[in-house]
């Protein structure tokens, strides 16, 4: 039986079945529409109910072993609330949620969760991306459960959360883009005036406008509480709208993490369609013994490996540093063809059949943004006690 | 009759203009022009262009405006007051239907004009410009003293002291068409220069500031070099309106605009614009210009054809302009050719190039168009910035760079289509443009930078993009709901930003 429980209630009504604890650290991922957030969660929680396989590459000095892990016996890994107004004009704005639990006991048969967690848009019953957020009505909130360090290590393992507003791209983009929305405190709002800031905002829907202001508000509050972001970057964009959202966004979150002081990591998704780096993904399957040499600095500050010209550079050593907090990720590499690469049990790669693939998909270095933030709140909370 | 509703005590704020037009029968009269050997104007011609140019800076710079008519009958076309843009139309239609007839009551025409320009205890307060072809012989209620000792006829009154009461401010100047040694072949010059030499005297012994002028003008070049002082130009038949842009069309206009911003070595035309940019910024004093400032007008032109009343706006230029559009384009040179002496250079340069470029006369071109920039240089800044704009989009065009016409064409459109709206709108955004383009100095710091270097070249960088930004973000704010142009100008200079990276 898959273990997917979904529930739906009323704002006002109900409890959630978990909470997390008071002390749970909160990470924010965001990124422009489709750059790969809803993915993200997805495959990461599929590692965490699923212990799916990931390549590090260059492969990472220590076996590979981060001390991320899921507490499945606990907490679900993955929650999904779907925010929608089921009145537009309504003036309340009666919004009705839907939430998804996702792996809260060890599965009996794992491939059918592992179906559910990578289903497409379509599957999902989300019928477009754009123009985003993916229904002017309708935006989701993402929260993924896991622990950091070692369970039995001298401070035990720390509860850990990460955060996204889903379907809400455009939404993030804003957010940071235009400063002028910024919150600062976790009970602010967003006010119209302010929205103002956003091109053209004056000239939407109504309805669109409302849920745009709560999506900015929401985000406002959740990143003002989070301690620390994953910024996602996604390569080779054709739309020049895009490529200019994407490089507004970067240049907002850094402005962002600067001023507050919150660690930073930088995750460029879909490093698959970055080709040089696929070539040694694709090596690293067939040859299990290959050590990649790949220099991901160079890449990205050298050859703009990123699509971010100077930028990186000028940010190095003002939050971040390129070397340690800017990886190339990919959740699900593809044949090239846009379709998963999997491996079987001998780790060979499977054939795709076309219909239900047997084996995993690989996934690249994802888990190492996660790893990176969590160590970097550590340390700045050991630094700020000190 | 109208008045600007500034009837106090205290003295006009805006300037206030009356042109008296003379229509007597001798207007339709030819105006030989031996000097540039070009086609005979008959005299209302050129009137009527003196009305065009006048309505249009009254138009432009919200000054008080007032058309008064005369044969020996004496008429008020046009009331003293606002001329709003949309009203042009319907005004300029009138002038090109005035026609000729009848005698001229010269004295009487001045007195209504004064009386436009009455402001109670104030006096006669404003500017009055005769235009007229001929000698007085029909005025009925005025009239100017032969001598200052001589009394006016009975049943009249003198003039001058009716124009010029105490307290008054007034300016008054006469063009005389035609040389009136002969009469009924032109102006009265004898009479006027009378009249001048009295308002004079009057205006000393009332301590109030000369400001009379006679002026006489033989033929149509000198009048037209009076009356056009204009840099005109017309856009490209490819040319699309930006407010028509798809946003991904225009976020590869702005695409393509950053990389004449990106790589100054192949976009080196840029380079001029943002010092014309600059200069119109000024230092701590405005430079001083000999030269009368330069109007500069872009026309749009459609589908319906070439602008209404291109030869009664710009005279010869408007004949070339006329001629370019309709594809005569060796005649458009012939024309061009005539106006030496009395168009502005950098007017008749440009023509020349955008003339020769359009008959694939490429060196032709360049040559007229680099003698152009050079008579550029010595404009103010004020019209310098506007006519650089276009001497670098034909430049650009001739040398197909399109990252640069793209650049330099989208901030003159967006100036172009705040001409007549809020001054500050349009200043800010073209601040903003200005900041824009000084990036290309930081951008270029960071490609340039070795190795050890580059960080600090790309901190600074960022640093100015980020104060761009910044007001951008506020002219957003600001600047809200005020219309496609305003919101395309924002998306261009955001998505320009994004791409100098």
């Amino acid at each position: 039986m898959p273990e997917v429980k979904v529930t739906t209630r009323r704002r006002s009504t109900g409890k959630r079945e978990t909470k997390p604890s008071a002390d749970t650290t909160r990470i924010a991922v965001v990124g422009i529409p489709a750059s790969g957030k809803t993915t993200y969660f997805r495959f990461l929680s599929g590692h965490f109910g699923l212990n799916l396989p990931i390549l590090y590459i260059p492969s990472r000095a220590e076996n590979g072993s981060l001390p991320l892990f899921g507490d499945l016996e606990n907490d679900v890994a993955l929650e999904e609330t779907t925010y929608e107004t089921t009145d537009p004009t309504d003036p309340e704005g009666s919004l009705e949620t839907t939430t998804r639990y996702y792996v809260n006991r060890p599965m009996e048969d794992r491939r059918k969760l592992w179906v559910e967690l990578s289903a497409g848009r379509d599957e999902q019953g989300i019928l477009t991306k754009y123009p985003l957020p993916t229904k002017f009505n309708q935006f989701v909130e993402m929260k993924m459960r896991f622990r950091y360090a070692a369970p039995e290590g001298e401070a035990g393992s720390r509860p850990m959360e990460l955060q996204t507003v889903d379907e809400a791209g455009g939404i993030i983009a804003d957010y940071f883009t235009y400063d002028r929305i910024w919150l600062d405190t976790p009970e602010g709002e967003v006010t119209e005036k302010t929205c103002r800031v956003i091109p053209h905002f004056d000239s939407w829907r109504p309805d669109r406008r409302d849920l745009w202001k709560r999506g900015l508000t929401l985000l406002g509050r959740f990143v003002c509480g989070a301690d620390a972001i994953i910024l996602l970057l996604s390569p080779g964009l054709p739309s020049l709208r895009d490529q200019a959202q994407q490089v507004n966004l970067a240049r907002g979150v850094f402005r962002y993490t600067r001023t507050r002081d919150l660690p930073l990591v930088i995750a460029v998704s879909k490093a698959d369609k970055l080709k040089e780096f696929y070539g040694e993904v694709e090596q690293s399957v067939r040859e299990r013994t290959y050590r990649s040499t790949f220099d991901t600095t160079d890449f990205l500050l050298r050859r703009d490996g990123a699509g971010m010209g100077t930028i990186l550079v000028a940010q190095e050593g003002r939050g971040i540093s390129t070397k340690e907090d800017v990886f190339l990720i990919s959740s699900a590499v593809s044949t090239g063809e846009g379709h998963p690469l999997f491996i079987g049990e001998t780790g060979e790669e499977a054939p795709n059949s076309g219909t239900v693939t047997m084996g995993v998909p690989v996934m690249v270095n994802t888990t190492l943004p996660l790893a990176r933030a969590c160590e970097r709140i550590l340390e700045r909370r050991a630094t700020k006690g000190a | 009759m109208e008045n600007d509703g500034e009837e106090s005590a205290s003295p006009p704020t805006r300037e206030r203009n009356v042109l008296l037009l003379d229509l007597s029968k001798s207007m339709f009269a030819p105006l030989p022009d031996p000097e540039t050997g070009g086609p005979e104007h008959q005299k209302i011609e050129v009137a009527r262009t003196a009305v065009f140019r006048i309505l249009q800076d009254a138009a432009t710079s919200g000054h008080l405006f007032g058309l008064v008519t005369f044969t020996e009958t004496v008429r008020v076309p046009v009331p003293l007051g606002d001329i709003h843009r949309e009203n042009l139309p319907y005004i300029e239609n009138l002038i090109s239907l005035l026609t000729p007839s009848g005698r001229s009551a010269i004295w009487d025409a001045i007195g209504v004009g004064a009386d436009l320009l009455r402001m109670g205890t104030q006096g006669v307060q404003g500017n009055l410009v005769l235009v007229t072809d001929g000698w007085d012989n029909a005025s009925s209620r005025f009239d100017v003293r032969s001598d200052p000792a001589a009394k006016v006829p009975n049943g009249r009154v003198d003039l001058v002291p009716y124009v010029l009461p105490a307290h008054s401010r007034l300016t008054v100047r006469i063009i005389g068409i035609g040389s009136g040694d002969e009469r009924d072949k032109g102006v009265d010059t004898g009479r006027m220069n009378q009249f001048v030499t009295q308002m004079a005297q009057r205006a000393q012994e009332l301590g109030l500031p000369p400001a009379f002028s006679f002026q006489l003008v033989t033929t149509g070049s000198q009048l037209f070099a009076q009356m056009v002082n204009a840099f005109v130009d017309v856009g490209y038949e490819d040319d699309r309106p930006i407010e028509e842009l798809h946003p991904e069309e225009l976020a590869r206009h702005a695409a393509n605009a950053a990389r004449a911003l990106k790589e100054p070595q192949q976009h080196a035309t840029v380079a001029r614009i943002r010092d014309a940019q600059s200069l119109t910024k000024g230092g701590d004093s405005p430079s001083y210009a000999e030269a009368p400032e330069m109007e500069v007008d872009f026309l749009a032109t459609g589908p319906g054809g070439p602008p209404a009343y291109l030869k009664e706006r710009y005279g010869p230029l408007g004949e070339v302009v006329a001629a370019y559009l309709s594809g005569q384009l060796d005649h458009a040179l012939e024309l061009i050719q005539r106006t030496q002496g009395f168009l502005p250079a950098v007017t008749r340069l440009y023509w020349e190039a955008r003339i020769q470029y359009a008959r694939r006369a490429v060196v032709e071109a360049a040559r007229a168009l680099l003698q152009a920039w050079a008579e550029a240089e010595k404009l103010p800044p004020a019209t310098q910035a506007p006519i650089l704009r276009r001497l670098a989009v034909l430049q650009a065009r001739m040398q197909n760079d399109k990252e640069t016409e793209t650049l330099v064409r989208f901030i003159d459109d967006t100036e172009h289509h705040l001409v007549h709206g809020d001054p500050k709108v349009r200043e800010r955004l073209m601040d903003l443009f200005a900041k824009l383009m000084e990036l290309r100095g930081t951008y270029q710091l960071t490609r340039l930078a070795g190795e050890g270097d580059l960080q600090d070249a790309a901190i600074k960088h960022e640093a100015a993009v980020e104060e761009v930004f910044s007001l951008l973000q506020d002219a957003r704010l600001d600047l809200a709901s005020q219309g496609p142009t305003v919101e395309g100008a924002l998306d261009f200079i955001e998505i320009c930003l994004a791409e100098m990276r």
